[in-house]
């Protein structure tokens, strides 16, 4: 058995940051052999397309730098130090590729870094590779990549959950141990759901947009996925606050509130009671519901629409219309002019709109580009888009009312279990639904926690669930998801 | 025709002249090779966002209050979606639903003021060039503009010739230069103009239909379009026919205008809020400290230099053709503390100040002299103590090359004080009689026109420091 065949043994015992710089600093480990672990773990599980490109030497060339910048000052090491990450396509490395998994970013090269990659380098961090995802964050289920689905490893005929698909099976098969990803409805959370792992959309605002490739900029929020609360916490506080490149980040101050213990945790009757919930779901959200009160937590099930209307129903085609709107004016600037695909076939301006944009985008990406047009179009503005935005008002209103009596939000993290690959292909709308739980914390710019629940009662596998948090309370949501 | 009123309103695009864009750090300023002026922003780069300068909204602010706007105290940025190969967002960043000034006024100067109206002052962003000229095959893009931030001012329908709108655009024009906020150069596009031209019988109170003409980049073109279309417009109707409204382009060659697109053909810009930028928020002390840090207006100190001063129209206009001519002015006629000094110091500084500061590139607030030694000066020429052609030929430049030296003292060293001391001059007088009396005969039997000859060697005599009056009088006294 090799050094590093006897390391991943024991990789096990790894499964947080400050085990892995305990290791770090009575030398058990280095940087490198953390690193060749896990690049070793890359090419056993290259079959699930977790990746579409690893940085292996230049990850091992930081591992040398680190472990040597450790010798000579060991206290001067960063609060990332051992943490290996895997990065979404669709946030910007200098000198990297990122393409948002689209065709229309073929080859794209950035020439400057998201700020987040600057502070979790700053803070001497290792990035691994990029990781694979919908194109443009546009997806619940990893199908829709220019590189190829990603597979779940608890069962390679299912999906792994997206937008960040590639994220959650990068740590779920201990490739690393973070994934940095991005959360517009959902993308964060139900992939950590999927593949039995947490996950994380921080406060909207709470980490700088900067550097992130745009899909609904007024839900998009950089988030994470890893093996446990506290890591995700460290990850937080490095990549979190202002920044003068992103006028949105951080205009929410923390709250000076606490999460007590006991908590009280509201649950949406019409969640748990939803006609698109699985049984198998339910069960494990139920029970899920009856640990958090047999650890003292009051949990009440309340309406989500006070006048007992359905207003849980208005969820998913607000998200729809706002998202794709900004989509449609977001994704503009792919025209083939300055950079990206640009189509052989056009030989005018027009045409390098149209082959470009009509060969780049795939199918899905297209379908929102239309739809956002359409919702945005002259004479559609009032019925679609504004109503929309009223009715998000009143969404956000409700959630934050809620917290007024409440500490905590519970509600299921998708209403099924990983499908088969193909299953929804067929039926956008379908596939839009699946999304229900999750865009609600978009929908309000809140919080929300992926918690590993437990296993499908039918098929076994991973159920998660979601807590939700006042905006700005996401350390408190984080320590709380910890304690658990 | 003399039955039709022409009815105009404008919109006015002001580059500012900030240091950087709108939207982010990049130079903003004219020129540069091509593309230079970018950065990952500019160049909409996956990932980026915007950031709104400071500066313009200051600028926007200052501009909104010279034109006696509203300033709102809360306005936001609207995407406005377009697919243009010079327009790299694919939608221009811009205020739509809540612009940054409301309301306002200006009123033109000259001999038929007319006060228009301003609809309302947005804030937005410029777009880059496209070249189709330059290569036999491809439009080349030059990005340098893409972002430089915009003020564009809406004037409600309220001019009525194309004086008027040449009058307005130069009164705008001074004023955006006056506050500093854009140089207002047309030739290099930081003054542009759409002209909404409509014509209606005289006594109808509807306005007619209106057509639009795009991007006129000069004064002079300005005025030939308004004609042109104006003439077009009249002639239709009175040929039975209907105003279409359009976008209509101006071709300067032919002097002619000539249909974009029709209204129906109109662009679906899908404006929507920017979710990226959050909205200005302005408080009163913000405003309320730019209000008292405006400079006094040129049209303000337009009636004060004509009723106060007597100035005529032509020193006027010079005086306030830049805030820095007039301030000087009026700083060194504030110096003299005497209201009939404003003629000769505006002399003064039109004809020589300005020429100097042109040459050498000074700003006349950075003219050396002190004012009292122009006041000083003025006043020598005024007295007879030097002659006018001595003073601004020889002691003004003099006067710049040795600030520090107070102007008498200089004449003196110069040697160009002039003398009216009788002693003196009756000595040189009767030394030019004795040494010519030829000439003194010719005199005394009619030849006047010597006189010219002997205050020339009376002159030489004194070394030109006789005073002309004093010696011309004791001449024809000694030769009658």
């Amino acid at each position: 058995m090799t050094a590093a065949g006897i390391f991943a043994a024991s990789m096990q015992k790894f499964r947080s940051l400050s085990s892995i710089q305990a290791a770090l600093r009575v030398g058990t480990v280095n940087c490198r052999s953390l690193v060749e672990h896990y690049l070793q773990q890359t090419e056993q599980y290259s079959h699930l397309n977790a990746y579409v490109e690893v940085w292996a030497e230049e990850a091992l060339d930081r591992a040398d730098r680190l472990d040597a910048k450790f010798r000579e000052h060991p206290g001067a090491m960063g609060p990332l130090f051992g943490a290996v990450l895997s990065l979404k396509d669709n946030i910007c490395y200098a000198g990297h590729e990122v393409t948002a998994a689209s065709k229309i970013l073929e080859g794209f090269v950035s020439i400057y870094s998201a700020t987040a990659v600057e502070r979790v380098l700053a803070a001497d961090a290792i990035l691994i590779g990029r990781s694979n995802c919908d194109q443009f964050g546009m997806g619940s289920s990893n199908e829709n990549s220019v590189y190829g689905p990603v597979r779940n490893a608890l069962d390679p005929e299912r999906v792994p959950g997206g937008s960040s698909g590639g994220g959650a099976v990068s740590v779920q098969t201990d490739t690393c141990l973070l994934a940095l990803g991005s959360d517009t409805g959902g993308s964060v959370r139900q992939p950590a759901a999927f593949c039995g792992i947490w996950g994380f959309k921080p406060t909207y605002g709470r980490i700088s947009r900067h550097g992130l490739i745009a899909y609904g900029s007024s839900f998009d929020q950089i988030g994470m996925m890893g093996h446990n609360p506290a890591d995700m916490a460290a990850l937080l506080r490095v990549m979190e606050g202002p920044d003068g490149f992103d006028s949105t980040a951080a205009l929410t101050q923390p709250p000076a509130g606490t999460i007590p213990h006991p908590a009280s945790i509201a649950c949406f009757s019409e969640t748990i009671g939803h006609r698109g919930l699985e049984a198998g779901i339910r069960d494990v959200t139920l029970d899920f519901m009856e640990r958090l009160r047999a650890a003292g937590h009051t949990v009440d099930e309340i309406p989500f629409d006070p006048g007992g209307g359905d207003l849980l129903d208005y969820v998913i085609p607000a998200y729809y219309v706002l998202s794709t709107a900004e989509a449609s004016s977001n994704l503009a600037r792919y025209d083939g002019i300055r950079y990206g695909y640009r189509s052989p076939r056009a030989r005018n301006l027009e045409e390098t709109y149209l082959f470009s944009r009509t060969e780049g985008f795939s199918e899905e990406v297209k379908r929102r580009i239309l739809l956002g047009t359409f919702v945005l179009s002259s004479g559609y503005y009032d019925a679609y888009y504004n109503k929309a935005q009223q009715v998000r008002a009143i969404l956000r209103r409700r959630m934050l009312e809620v917290f007024n009596s409440y500490d905590l939000i519970l509600m299921p993290a998708s209403p099924t279990a990983p499908w088969r690959f193909g299953e929804k292909s067929d039926d956008p709308v379908a596939m839009y639904l699946s999304d229900i739980y999750t865009v609600l914390a978009n929908l309000a710019g809140i919080p929300a926690l992926a918690i590993p629940a437990g296993n499908h009662p039918e098929n076994g596998l991973p159920v998660g669930v979601q807590l939700m948090a006042a905006p700005g309370m996401d350390e408190n949501l984080l320590a709380f998801g910890g304690g658990l | 025709m003399q039955t039709y009123e022409t009815v105009i309103g404008l919109e006015i695009h002001v580059q500012l002249s900030t240091a950087s864009k709108a939207f982010c750090a990049d130079d903003a300023s004219f020129g540069g090779a091509p593309n230079t002026h970018t950065s990952a922003i500019s160049l909409a780069h996956p990932g980026t966002l915007p950031r709104l300068n400071a500066a313009a909204v200051e600028g926007a602010v200052r501009l909104g209050l010279a034109l006696d706007c509203r300033i709102n105290r809360r306005s936001c940025f609207d995407r406005k979606n377009y697919f243009y190969a010079d327009l790299p967002k694919g939608f221009q960043t811009t205020q739509d639903r809540a612009p940054i000034c409301l309301g306002g006024r200006y009123t033109t100067g000259g001999a038929s003021p007319r006060t228009v109206r301003i609809h309302h002052i947005h804030l937005e962003e410029d777009a880059g060039k496209s070249l189709h000229d330059q290569d036999a095959a491809d439009s080349l893009i030059d990005l340098n503009r893409a972002g430089v931030p915009l003020l564009e001012i809406v004037t409600e329908p309220d001019l009525r010739s194309a004086e008027e709108v040449a009058a307005f655009m130069s009164g705008i024009r001074r004023l955006v230069r006056w506050l500093g906020i854009s140089d207002g150069n047309m030739e290099e596009g930081s003054l542009r103009c759409d002209v909404n031209v409509s014509v209606r019988k005289n006594g109808e109170t509807r306005l007619g239909q209106r057509c639009e003409i795009k991007n006129v980049n000069s004064m002079r073109f300005a005025r030939r379009a308004i004609e042109y279309e104006v003439k077009r417009q009249i002639e239709l109707l009175e040929n039975g026919g209907t105003i279409v409204q359009e976008t209509r382009g101006f071709d300067a060659a032919t002097g002619t205008t000539y249909s974009l697109r029709e209204k129906e053909e109109a662009h679906d810009y899908r404006y929507f809020p920017e979710p990226d930028l959050p909205p200005v928020v302005l408080s009163e002390t913000y405003i309320e400290d730019l209000r008292t840090a405006m400079p006094i207006l040129p049209e303000a100190l337009e009636t004060g230099f004509r009723e106060q001063y007597g100035l005529p129209d032509y020193d006027i206009e010079m005086l306030l053709q830049e805030r820095d001519t007039a301030y000087y002015f009026m700083e060194v006629l504030e110096h003299s503390g005497r209201p009939e000094m404003a003629k000769p110091i505006a002399n003064l500084v039109i004809h020589k100040l300005l020429p100097w500061s042109t040459q050498t590139g000074t700003p006349l607030s950075a003219c050396p002299v002190p004012p009292g030694h122009w006041i000083e000066l003025l006043e020598m020429i005024d007295r007879g103590t030097v002659s006018a052609t001595a003073a601004f030929l020889r002691l003004l430049p003099a006067m710049l090359e040795q600030p520090d030296v107070a102007p008498e003292g200089l004449a003196a060293g110069m040697q160009l004080i002039q003398s009216a001391d009788p002693d003196m001059l009756g000595k040189v007088v009767d030394e030019i009689i004795a040494q010519n009396p030829d000439k003194v005969a010719a005199y005394r039997k009619g030849k006047k026109g010597l006189i010219g000859f002997f205050m020339g060697e009376l002159m030489k005599a004194s070394k030109g420091q006789a005073d002309p009056k004093a010696a011309a009088q004791l001449l024809e006294q000694r030769l009658k």
